[in-house]
Parts: C-alpha cells; structure tokens; sequence
C-alpha cells in the first residue's frame, strides 16, 4: 500500500516534470561537453584542455582539468542579486558537507555525510521533489576511525551510473535513473583504519579511487575498477617496491632527487612504508591530450618525525600516471621526510598557458604545505613555487634542484614544543578546491592563515587505531585574519586581491563562472557571490549551518542557471563546532580547537541541500 | 489511530485479561531472582522490580600513581589519538565534559574500554589487561579535576601570539569540581 502511494507521488512528479519540460525552453546543449577554446572572453595564451560542463554537472570535480569553472553565463554581475532559495532539503545530518551534488539529465544527486545515501531529486512548480533514495548502509565501524569527520567528498556520473565511496571503504555504482545498486567492490579495510571520503574520477571506462588514513597508518594507493563489472583492475601503491607503485620503464621524473630504484623502501626504515600514510583522499584530474592522470599523495605516517628517518617516498607527492594502465609517468616529492602533516592532495588544474614567452601544459597545484606549485605537466619540471599565505617552514623551492629551501629548527622532536610553524596542520587550503577562470586568468584559493606549535610523542602502531604521534595546537596566522579567498594571478605568480575572514578559516570549494562570478562559502553560514575581477561582493546570504562544502551550477529543465550548495558544518577545522569536541582543550580535534575556539558561538551543525536560482 | 483500531485493540486486550485469568497463570518474572545476571554494567535502565546491580570499583580510584601510569597508557594504546591529548576530543568524543554516552561512572568507563562501543571504539579487553584498563580509567577520572595529570595549557609565548591576533583565550583554567 505504501509503495503504491509513493508509486502515485512520484508518477504525479514525473507527470509534473513532463509537462514543466515540454513547456518551457529547452536546454542549450543536449549534450554535457563543449569543445575547448569556445568560452568567449578568454585571456589570451590560455587554453583549456578539457570539455567543460554546459548545462550538467556530471563530475565532482567540474571538467577532467579540475578548473571549477562553468560556461554558463545567464546568471552575471548585473542579476546575480536576484538569487533566492528555490529549494532546500536535508536528513538531519549533523555532520560536515563537503563536496557538492551532480546534475544529470534533469536530475539532481546529492551524497550525504556518513551513512552516505544518495538521494535523487527531480523539479517541480515549487522547487526540488524527492524522487528516490538509496542506502548503501555502511559499517558504523568506520565512524571511528574517519580522522576528521565523516565526511565525503562527492561522486561522478559516467555510462548511466552514479560512482561514489562509501565510509566503510566500499565504491559504489548506482542506476541513476531507479536508484538500484549496480555494483561494490571492497576497497580498503576499516580494521587497517582504512576509510573512503573522496569522489572517484571516470576517465572512459576506468574508476579512480584512492584511500584515507594517513593519521591511522594506512598504505595509501590508487586503485582502478571497471566502470561496468566495478572489478578491480590495477592497484598503484605510493610506498613500496617499484612494482608496487607501478614504477616501470615509462617513469621519468624530472628531478634526481626523485630518481633511483625502489625509493618506496629504500627511503624508509625497515617495514616503515607499510604503515607509512600517503594516503589518496583529494582530487583526480586528466589530460585527454596527454592520457595522463595526476593526483597528489597525503601526509607521512606518523607525524612523530623520530618514528620514521628518511626522505619516506612517495608520501606529500604529485603523480603522473598513464590513464589506462596506471604506470608513472613521474612524480615529484614535494617535500621530504616532513612531520607536519602536509598532505599534497590538492587538486592538480590544467591548462595550457604561455610561460615566460613559451607555450606550456602547466598543473597549478595549492597544497596545505602553502605554496602555489605550477609544473610542466609533460615531464615534472617546477615552473613557480610562491606562498599564497604566510610560510615559515620554508624560504621558497630551488627550481633546479626540485627541493624546497628549508628554515632551520622547525622540524619537530620528541620532547620539545616547537612553536610558529605555518602553516598548520589543516593546511594553508586543505580538501575545499579552486576555481580557475580562463577569462581572468585568476585562480581562486580559499585558504587558511593557521600556524601550529607541534611536539612528537612517542607512538605505537596499533591497526585500526590512531598512528599520530604529536601534540599540536593551532593558532591564527600573522596578519589578523584566519581564512582568505585569494585571487592569484597565474602567469605573475602573486595575488591579485583577497576576501579574508577575521575568526575561522575558509573550508568552501569555489565556483567561477563565464558569468564572471565567483562563488563560495564560510564556516559562519555565508554563501557569497563576489565579481571575478576585483572580488568586489555582488550577493550573499546566511544558510542554516557552516559551508565546508563545493558549489555547483547548471541548467534546469527551464533552460534557467540554477546554483546548489550544502550547508553543515565539519570536517577537519569545522567539527570544532560539534558537542562532541571539547572547548576547554585547545589541543583537541587534532589541533583544531585552538584556532576555531569561537566556532560554536557562530555556527551549529545540521547539514542540508540548498538550490538557488531567479 | 483510527477508532475502529482502537476498538480493536480493546477487545483484544480484553479478551487476552480474560484468557490469563481463567487459565490462572502468575505473571512472568522478567528475571528470576537470585540468578546471577549476564551484564554488569548496565547503560540502559534495568527492567524489572529495579535490583541493583553489582558495581565494580576501581582498585587504584584516587590514586595520583596509578593515574600517572594510565595517563602514560593513555598514550601508549593511542586513545590521545582519537580522544584528543588532553581528552578533548577529536575522531572520538570528548572525555572532558559532563556528557557519558555510555555512562560516566569507573566501572562504566571500564566496561566501554575493555568491551569497545559501535562507532568504532575497538574492544581493548582482548589487548591491555584487566590492571591497565582500571590505571586509565583513574587517568580519566581525573580529568577536569585540580588532580589532573597534564591539565591541557597554552605555551606562554603562544597564549600571547594567541591574544595579540584577537583570538579569545582558548585555554579557560579546568574548573573544579566539587
């Protein structure tokens, strides 16, 4: 009986939608890509080197080159102010939002934190309609063990599925359409302190996943599944033998430093690399031109730095790897050894860009360690390293040597507080991605400005329980502020203009669109859309919890530009907010407190779904 | 509920008091008395006429020794690493608030330690023995107290970087508590 009522609801709003469909103008584009090079405005000597999203939004991340940037430009500087809430929806989850929904084919998806249903919505006269649900109900083992919340991170529509991970280390394939369970595939353990948080990438018939835990000793990899069995095809480890890593006669970095037979043991000390982190929890981008798929490692294992002698590779590194076969291409340590829990997970963007009178196919890469990375993306080469927020670990990179120019007696020991490490730990920019727009030229970061006092502490490998090792506390930055969106001007390497926020730090992926607008969130509720050119604030207004989450837009069944965004606050700096985590105790949630000690006065949790159009 | 439900259900109720009666049957014991019960440390309210369970004490309660070595433990088995250094929280819940998801008392505490709690808490009985677990658990007792073994504070120079950028002091004084 009560299947036949949700029968009749949904036929009514499959009816409704019908009819909303014929009646109003059609899309744009029936199909989701674009060729590259069309976006009027472009700056000169930029190129894009992916299709762009035109009316869905099929992948977590945007296009393959991770730009974050729309073509759409019905909404612009002028209308913008006319956005209003046309839908909202949530479960009652009062864990951190990050990532953001898809929308495919008149369809909007949305992943939930931990127990990550997906939930299918359609549009109606009003707003947004529920159309299905699916449960992949995980593990609650998992809970546990997901070092900075339960977060998760999206998921990526390919071939009439929708692929995402599932806490309890399973990847998942649902029919878009019924909500049915195509496949899962098991891959990670929980009882290692493995957990799943990252959207998957689909390059043609292959799914990308990596793996969470660099705080729980973990052995981070990348592992590839076909899109139609979810069978598990190859598996590219980044500690190990060189055939672990698929590390074969194809690999060439660039830098000898990161030459040589094996580095994935003989950087460690005996055994050390099994439980050594560099973990794979950020993003995937892919190069159609080049075939090529990069993505970046997490934090070594553990941050006790007496643990672990040694350069310890391929932890806080940039991958290069072959798209169908996974063999490296390159990789490039971004800093060796290093305690301080600088994951280089980063989203890799790629573009095409002249470079000091020269053509290059360039990545930019804004890790938590605080530099803006820009590379040759065909052999490994570092083009540029500045900070794009206060620095101390480090006085810059030597370009010709890879390395980076360490500050003295920084590193941290056994036994002794070192203090005025910047960044921290969260990073000068952590899971939250940039935008770029090839019509400015701008990259838009939203960063953190957090130092860290930090001291080892003796540490014992437990499986499945924390594999820390480090007394950390986290305060703010020099300057005043503790989050920032900055404008960074690519081709000059410098900023261009700031948005900062005085008493949290930022934890909002970015949007840019042809409209030339930017879009973002805060921790305290905000969402905002501010001019691309001077970041000058066009609209905004307060959601029911934090933005730690990545907005989003396409093209509706009226052919109108919608955006959609989570609210709820969490993840690494915004679970400070929870009950959960005590206020009297600077050094809890990792650190975290500290800096976000005022955060339960400014926001709550609770997460929900928020679309906007006019 | 409809009326016709509840009708329904009078009747059934009625019908089920009548049958008891003339069949002459005593009500059931929830549990028998004087059998020796399966759980010792309830979290749940006790059904039943309300025996009081035995509770268990902490040999080592009040201990400042005892508790040095838990807080050492502490470390060693990596609670610090999800309940925070201090106890403040962090992958697991804090230990230094006034809220116990699974009760708050020694015994309480032991049982969620030694038998682990869903959400991911593992089940350390079959790893530290029976000693340990009840050295931290005098740790943890101390915790918030003027007792407590290593009360989380700011380094100096850092407190004052602190205050100097307009945070608010993050680090109150533990209150104490009676």
């Amino acid at each position: 009986m009560r299947q036949n009522r949700i029968g009749q609801i949904f036929l009514l709003a499959a009816s409704l939608g019908a009819l909303l469909t014929t009646s109003c103008t059609t899309k744009v584009a029936a199909a989701d890509t674009n060729n590259n090079d069309d976006v009027p405005g472009m700056k000169p000597g930029i190129h894009l080197v992916s299709p762009l999203p035109t009316g869905d939004w099929t992948l977590a991340t945007g296009d393959y080159a991770n730009t974050r940037f729309s073509p759409l430009n019905k909404l612009n500087t002028e209308n913008v102010k006319n956005l209003r809430l046309i839908g909202t929806y949530n479960d009652g989850i009062p864990h951190g939002f990050e990532g953001g929904p898809l929308f495919v084919n008149n369809t909007l998806y949305m992943i939930e934190p931990f127990p990550n249903d997906l939930v299918a919505f359609g549009f109606d006269k009003v707003g947004i309609s529920k159309k299905w649900f699916y449960s992949p109900n995980p593990s609650n083992r998992a809970v546990g063990i997901a070092c900075c919340d339960v977060v998760n991170r999206g998921s990526t529509y390919a071939g009439g599925k929708i692929v995402y991970n599932i806490l309890d280390d399973y990847t998942v394939a649902v029919d878009a359409n019924t909500g049915k369970e195509i496949w899962r595939t098991k891959v990670g353990d929980p009882n290692l302190g493995e957990t799943e948080t990252m959207a998957p990438q689909i390059v043609k018939n292959i799914v990308f996943v990596g793996i969470s835990g660099g705080e729980l000793g973990v052995r981070g990899r990348l592992t590839a599944l076909d899109l139609q069995s979810g069978k598990i095809l190859w598996r590219a480890y980044n500690t190990g033998p060189d055939s672990d890593c698929l590390i074969g006669p194809d690999f060439k970095p660039f830098y000898k430093k990161d030459q040589g037979q094996n580095l994935g043991v003989s950087t460690w000390g005996p055994d050390q690399w099994k439980r050594g982190g560099a973990p794979v929890w950020g993003w995937i981008s892919y190069d159609p031109g080049l075939n090529l798929i990069y993505y970046g490692t997490g934090n070594t294992g553990p941050w006790d730095e007496d643990e672990r002698p040694g350069d310890n590779k391929w932890a806080i590194t940039i991958w290069a790897r072959d798209a169908t076969t996974g063999q490296a291409k390159w990789a490039w340590q971004a800093l060796p050894h290093a305690g301080w829990d600088y994951d280089q997970v980063a989203e890799n963007v790629l573009f095409d860009m002249e470079w000091q009178g020269r053509m290059r196919k360039v990545l930019i890469n804004t890790g938590k360690a605080g530099y803006a990375v820009l590379m040759d993306r065909e052999t490994g080469e570092l083009l540029s390293a500045e900070p794009f927020q206060p620095v101390t670990w480090s006085t810059g990179y030597d370009l010709k040597t890879g390395l980076p120019n360490m500050v003295a007696n920084l590193e941290t020991h056994r036994g002794k507080m070192i203090t005025g490490i910047c960044p921290s730990n969260v990073g000068a920019k952590n899971y939250e991605p940039d935008a770029f727009s090839p019509r400015t030229g701008l990259l838009y970061i939203p960063a953190r400005n957090i130092c860290m006092d930090k001291e080892d502490t003796p540490v014992n490998y437990i499986a499945g329980t924390p594999y820390v090792g480090a007394k950390v506390l986290n305060i703010k930055g020099p300057g005043g502020y503790q989050g920032e969106l900055v404008a960074w001007d690519v081709a000059h390497a410098k900023k261009v203009w700031g948005i900062k926020e005085a008493d949290l730090g930022l934890n909002s992926g970015v949007l840019a669109t042809a409209g030339d607008i930017v879009f973002y969130g805060t921790m305290d509720n905000y969402f905002r859309a501010v001019d691309a050119r001077d970041g000058k604030l066009l609209w905004e207004t307060k959601l029911g919890s934090g933005l730690v989450s990545d907005p989003m837009t396409f093209l509706g069944p009226d052919g109108k530009q919608y955006i959609a965004v989570y609210a709820g606050i969490g993840g690494a700096l915004g679970s400070v907010a929870f009950k959960s985590i005590s206020e009297q105790d600077p050094y809890a949630a990792l650190g975290a407190a500290a800096a976000e000690a005022n955060i339960k006065n400014k926001t709550g949790p609770g997460g929900a779904l928020y679309v906007f159009g006019y | 509920m409809s009326s016709v439900t509840s009708s329904l259900v009078a009747f059934a109720t009625a019908a089920l008091a009548l049958s008891l009666m003339g069949c002459d049957q005593q009500p059931l014991e929830v549990a028998p008395t004087g059998a020796a019960s399966a759980t010792k440390t309830a979290v749940g309210p006790i059904p039943g006429s309300g025996q009081p369970l035995p509770v268990r004490s902490n040999p080592y309660a009040g201990n400042p020794t005892a508790a040095n070595e838990g807080y050492q433990f502490f470390s060693w088995y990596n609670c610090s690493g999800c309940h925070g250094v201090h106890g403040g929280g962090g992958m697991g819940p804090s230990l230094r608030d006034p809220v116990w998801i699974y009760g708050g008392s020694p015994d309480h505490v032991f049982a969620s330690i030694s038998e682990g709690r869903s959400n991911g808490m593992p089940s350390w009985g079959t790893k530290i023995p029976e000693q340990e677990i009840w050295k931290i658990v005098a740790y943890i007792k101390t915790i918030n107290t003027p007792s407590e073994i290593d009360p989380p504070t700011m380094p100096l120079a850092t407190q004052q970087a602190h205050e100097a950028s307009g945070n608010p002091p993050a680090s109150p004084p533990p209150a104490p508590q009676p």
